[in-house]
């Protein structure tokens, strides 16, 4: 679907784009353009589905729009005001969100794991966290699918259900070589992979020029986002992508189903008519959007007859470790996500914790790193006597798996965007699980650097992902919505992104997201949303 | 501070960059717009104030000096934040504000003068007493310095003269990279002086803390 001529974007499939009136009802308006969204759009629009995706931000136009620089990679992310409270507040921006069409998939590092079957059922096996009302064998078709879609390069996975990938894995740099030296010397299993990054040309997509800059948009195409994947293929099945329309609510009619969205486009305040409406907003604006929707049949917000919209979002415990070596290792090359191990993942039965984490490569540019140096309470001269040293140091991260907690939750601050919407407030504390698997983490890292012949180490607290706030359930008590993305309270109305899900595992969620809006579809397909 | 990779100019591989690259790095390199966010009183703060946080001892004049305070000044004007505010601070623009009023506000009730009349090693104490400090001002203190420092560092840090200091090999598009793996450079990319480590890491760390401890002003 990309031209191969050399240019990143498809002009002419954009400019042949359908585009519905507003006053047509469509079969399925979806809010939001990113991993869910995108290939729910797609997925439909390929059974012939009348459906249109309304995304906030722009259609990116990668040769354009994107830099290869971190400053300049602002516009990426999703910036509009939003409040953070809490015991351990977590900041949102750029770590977390994205803005525009390919959402955050255009700035994800491409980590693609999967979750593990054990991840299905954490409150039955570990007494923690919650039961899933679907399995994991349920979903790996669409992980098959998916993985082959993008597609994935890695080395065969041996951990959860061992499996391999469509794409061989790509060369190691010196960042990945010395994670590799420190597990090797203590015997911890290590792969490379998996990551959606071409391998070799794919189509008309050219192979990775390793140039470090994932998480600032590829401007190479190398990287799987739904922007190059799943995006022109819908609009080449007859889908519309509405950029710049911020939707303000769901519209419920007088027999309790939803009748389309109402959303801003140049400042104007438009409606579209809709048979079903799904949300793929991500965990915070999902939830925003659905207390936003409050009207006479749901005086609390769409859905929220239990009070569980916002409830039970959750991140990943993101520590990063750091460690000094004599050589050069130049982290800023190959991609941030080469390597990693899920050696850690499931509940160790000797800790004193349940759960576990994964340990990755990351290769922070030079201002994330300075956010290590300065974590640290460097200042001054010694911030840039470390940030000097840049060349010599090598970055891993973790990602713990919190538990969800239903005070950790998105509500509506007094606080109000410039389309006076009420802005969304989260709310964050860990608990006392969170805690100590951070430090076990942090500590797995350090020994790992050790090992592999660090000078010093420093290490850094923060988060990472953004998932949960309008989890599935088995019944309308514990779950906003059901097995298969509807929602308990409204028979036409599905969430398809982060936010449904009821744990996260360990593993980065993007492929996760897409599997179960790949499901969805089917689902949807199936004649689920006239029913 | 000793240059560890002697004649490295990340600007020579300009030509190399893709345009829209090139024009959005190169701009920082271009004289900045007057100030649009900070008032005077404000202004004469906030730059030793960066001036401190990222050690710019150089002279005003100084050429090689990176302009943080205009690049801070730029994003506040535009609303630039990064999408967040703590609640109980206020959003990005008024939190500098306040800050830069109560820093001013400490110089004059401890030291008897403004921030900007002080020497270095006054500012650095009333800068160390922030960092340390729970509650400064009614404002959560950790807070006001990690705003500072954020801003601060993206300032300085997107800056190509920063990128020459510690080597980095700037955009790579779509030139990409090639030489991958430990002890491996492009044939542009310069040897870090050190790199055998002659001058072991810790010692280096040590001679910072002491330049950042010491005050050659006041001697």
């Amino acid at each position: 679907m990309l031209p191969n001529d050399g240019s990143r974007t498809n002009h002419a499939l954009r400019a042949s784009m359908r585009r519905f009136d507003d006053e047509e009802e469509l079969d399925l308006v979806v809010v939001g353009c990113g991993a869910g969204g995108a290939v729910l759009t797609q997925r439909l629009a390929r059974k012939g589905w009348k459906v249109a995706a309304l995304e906030a931000g722009p259609f990116w136009e990668p040769d354009r729009d994107w830099v290869s620089d971190e400053a300049g990679s602002h516009p990426l992310y999703w910036t509009e005001p939003r409040v953070i409270g809490g015991g351990d507040p977590v900041p949102l921006g750029s770590n977390n969100s994205g803005r525009g069409v390919g959402g955050s998939t255009v700035h994800f590092a491409g980590y693609t794991p999967r979750l593990h079957p054990s991840d299905f059922q954490t409150y039955t096996a570990d007494g923690v966290g919650a039961d899933w009302p679907i399995t994991y064998q349920e979903l790996r078709p669409y992980y098959e699918a998916l993985e082959a879609e993008l597609p994935v390069a890695g080395q065969h996975w041996p951990w959860g259900d061992p499996h391999g990938y469509p794409h061989s894995p790509h060369p190691v740099s010196g960042l990945g070589m010395i994670f590799q030296r420190g597990c090797q010397r203590l015997g911890i299993d290590v792969r490379v992979g998996p990551v959606a990054i071409t391998n070799g040309r794919f189509g008309n997509r050219p192979h990775c020029i390793y140039r470090g800059f994932c998480l600032q948009g590829c401007k190479v195409n190398a990287k799987a986002s739904t922007l190059i994947t799943h995006v022109p293929d819908a609009l080449a099945h007859g889908a519309e992508i509405r950029s710049g329309s911020m939707v303000r609510s769901i519209e419920i009619d007088d027999r309790g189903r939803a009748s389309g969205v109402v959303y801003f486009r140049d400042g104007v305040e438009r409606r579209q008519r809709a048979r079903a409406v799904a949300v793929a907003g991500y965990a915070i604006e999902t939830p925003r959007l659905l207390l936003n929707s409050a009207c006479r049949q749901f005086p609390d917000g769409v859905g929220n007859d239990h009070d569980l919209v916002g409830r039970y979002v959750m991140v990943q415990g993101a520590a990063q470790t750091a460690g000094r070596f004599p050589e050069e290792v130049r982290m800023y090359k190959a991609p941030p996500p080469e390597v990693s191990t899920e050696a850690f993942y499931e509940t160790d039965p000797r800790a004193d914790y349940r759960r576990g984490y994964s340990v990755q490569c990351i290769g922070p540019l030079p201002i994330t790193w300075a956010e290590h140096v300065v974590a640290e309470g460097h200042w001054g001269h010694v911030l840039r006597e470390y940030l000097c040293d840049y060349v010599h140091w090598a970055t891993l991260g973790v990602l713990c798996e919190f538990l969800p907690l239903p005070g950790n939750r998105v509500t509506l601050d007094e606080e109000r965007d410039r389309h006076g919407i009420p802005v969304a407030r989260f709310d964050y504390t860990q608990c006392d699980n969170d805690r100590a698997l951070m430090r076990a983490g942090s500590q797995k890292m350090a020994e790992i650097l050790d090992a592999a012949g660090a000078q010093d180490t420093v290490t850094i607290a923060r988060y990472a992902h953004l998932v949960g706030g309008a989890r599935m359930g088995a019944g309308p008590e514990t779950g906003v919505v059901d097995r298969n993305l509807r929602s308990f309270a409204v028979p036409n109305l599905y969430v398809t992104d982060g936010s449904v899900l009821p744990t996260q595992g360990a593993a980065n969620p993007a492929l996760t997201i897409m599997a179960l809006a790949a499901r969805c579809a089917d689902h949807l397909a199936g004649g689920a949303a006239s029913a | 501070m000793k240059p560890r990779f002697p004649g490295y100019d990340v600007l020579q591989q300009a030509g190399s960059w893709d345009l829209v690259t090139a024009g959005v790095v190169l701009a920082r390199l271009a004289p900045p717009p007057p100030l649009r966010f900070f008032t005077v009183d404000e202004e004469r703060v906030a730059r030793p104030l960066l001036d401190r946080l990222l050690a710019q001892d150089g002279p005003p004049e100084d050429e090689s000096r990176i302009p943080v305070l205009e690049h801070i000044d730029a994003r506040l004007a535009e609303g630039e934040t990064d999408g967040w505010h703590h609640d109980d601070l206020p959003e990005d623009g008024e939190a500098w504000r306040r800050s830069l009023a109560a820093l001013d506000e400490d110089a004059r009730a401890v030291e008897g003068q403004h921030f900007w009349e002080l020497k270095r090693r006054a500012q650095n104490r009333l800068l160390e007493n922030v960092r340390t400090a729970k509650t400064w001002h009614e404002l959560p203190a950790s807070r006001v310095w990690n705003l500072w420092m954020r801003y601060a560092c993206t300032g300085f840090y997107s800056h190509p003269s920063a990128w020459n200091e510690m080597g980095f090999g700037g955009p790579a598009y779509p030139r990409g990279y090639k030489a991958l793996g430990l002890d491996r450079r492009e044939p542009w990319e310069v040897r870090e002086v050190d790199a055998e480590d002659p001058e072991p890491w810790a010692r280096r760390v040590e001679a910072a803390r002491q330049r950042q401890d010491s005050d050659h002003a006041a001697r």
